[in-house]
């Protein structure tokens, strides 16, 4: 195990704040907003991502367009891959999953913190599921790659 | 010492505790929408980095396995979710509930059956994640943002997925799930 330098950490971890913080503000911890929007019973949670999506993209887009330089990591480096066939199947295989459980990786965490003690069986399932396919590819593959959500390798972040 | 832990232990005996009620029950969605976007932005000028948490996980477990390919800030990207949702959760009215949670699937199911249930969703959750590269976090709002076709086409599986699998349980459920 390579040890990062302490920015990232830092920084990591502020921004690990900063997420789950709003989760907790917008209430997406909860099973019943999910729930609520997967029945298209709120819309609240839709627009939440659209208004995030419509901040982020247009702002990704100048900074990209200006060759940003980041505080810890080199040039600014958007990832766009061609949509796959496991793109598609294991975004099926999540969206099932999704609705069976109710809530997703980061918001698991904070219905956990937030009193909700089944939060905890969540979470081991969901390192057990990650395990599960980082396994099966290792075997097949030998080795994982990060898909554009994910976090990846960059010059000295590690 | 002695008195930290029991603070802590009557904390955590409380069935609902808040510390100030500094927040709305629920932030507006055009509040807490826009600023998620910024925090995206903000960690790509950081750290060059999505704001996803699939990949955290991921490299969590790998650094508390000391697994030699592992990236140990990941783990502290990890640890800042819940510990800012523990302070969103403090700065509201209703502040902790110590509950089982899963209010609509424990109204109509047993407390082991519901665990049951969670924990297979769980499982197909974090393994469809890892397949697709991304979660709800990193396909459906930094993937979509960075422009990238296979976030935008994972994204809108997961929701249609998601929908029709809800649709599904109503179904089944009579309308009580």
């Amino acid at each position: 195990m390579k040890k990062s330098p302490l920015a990232f950490k830092i920084v990591g971890l502020l921004f690990g704040a900063g997420f789950g913080f709003v989760l907790a503000a917008a209430n997406l911890h909860e099973y019943d907003t999910i729930h609520k929007m997967l029945r298209l019973e709120e819309i609240d949670v839709f627009l939440l991502m659209g208004g995030a999506i419509g901040v982020s993209l247009p702002l990704l887009w100048w900074l990209e367009s200006r060759k940003t330089t980041t505080a810890l990591a080199g040039t600014l480096v958007l990832s766009r891959s061609k949509p796959q066939r496991h793109h598609v199947v294991g975004g099926a295989l999540f969206g099932i999953g999704w609705a069976v459980s109710g809530t997703c990786p980061a918001p698991a965490l904070v219905m956990l913190v937030s009193g909700a003690g089944l939060a905890s069986i969540t979470i081991v399932g969901l390192f057990l599921g990650l395990n599960l396919r980082d396994a099966q590819v290792r075997r097949s593959v030998g080795t994982t790659t990060a898909g554009d959500g994910e976090h990846r390798s960059v010059a000295n972040a590690r | 010492m002695p008195l930290v832990v029991g603070a802590l232990l009557q904390f955590f005996a409380m069935s609902s505790t808040t510390f100030a009620a500094l927040l709305p029950d629920r932030l507006p969605w055009y509040i807490a929408g826009p600023a998620l976007g910024l925090l995206v932005v903000g960690f790509f000028v950081m750290a060059n980095q999505p704001l996803g948490a699939t990949g955290a996980y991921v490299e969590t477990y790998k650094t508390v396995t000391r697994k030699a390919d592992a990236v140990s800030w990941r783990m502290f990207y990890f640890l800042g979710i819940p510990i800012g949702g523990f302070i969103g959760v403090a700065l509201k009215e209703d502040g902790f509930v110590r509950r089982s949670g899963y209010d609509a699937l424990r109204n109509e199911l047993s407390l082991g059956t519901t665990a049951i249930i969670v924990l297979i969703g769980a499982v197909v959750m974090g393994y469809g994640a890892r397949m697709a590269g991304g979660c709800t976090s990193g396909h459906g709002i930094c993937g979509t943002a960075q422009r990238s076709p296979a976030s935008w086409v994972a994204t809108c599986t997961f929701m249609a997925a998601a929908v029709v699998t809800t649709l599904f349980i109503r179904i089944v459920s009579g309308g009580a799930i």
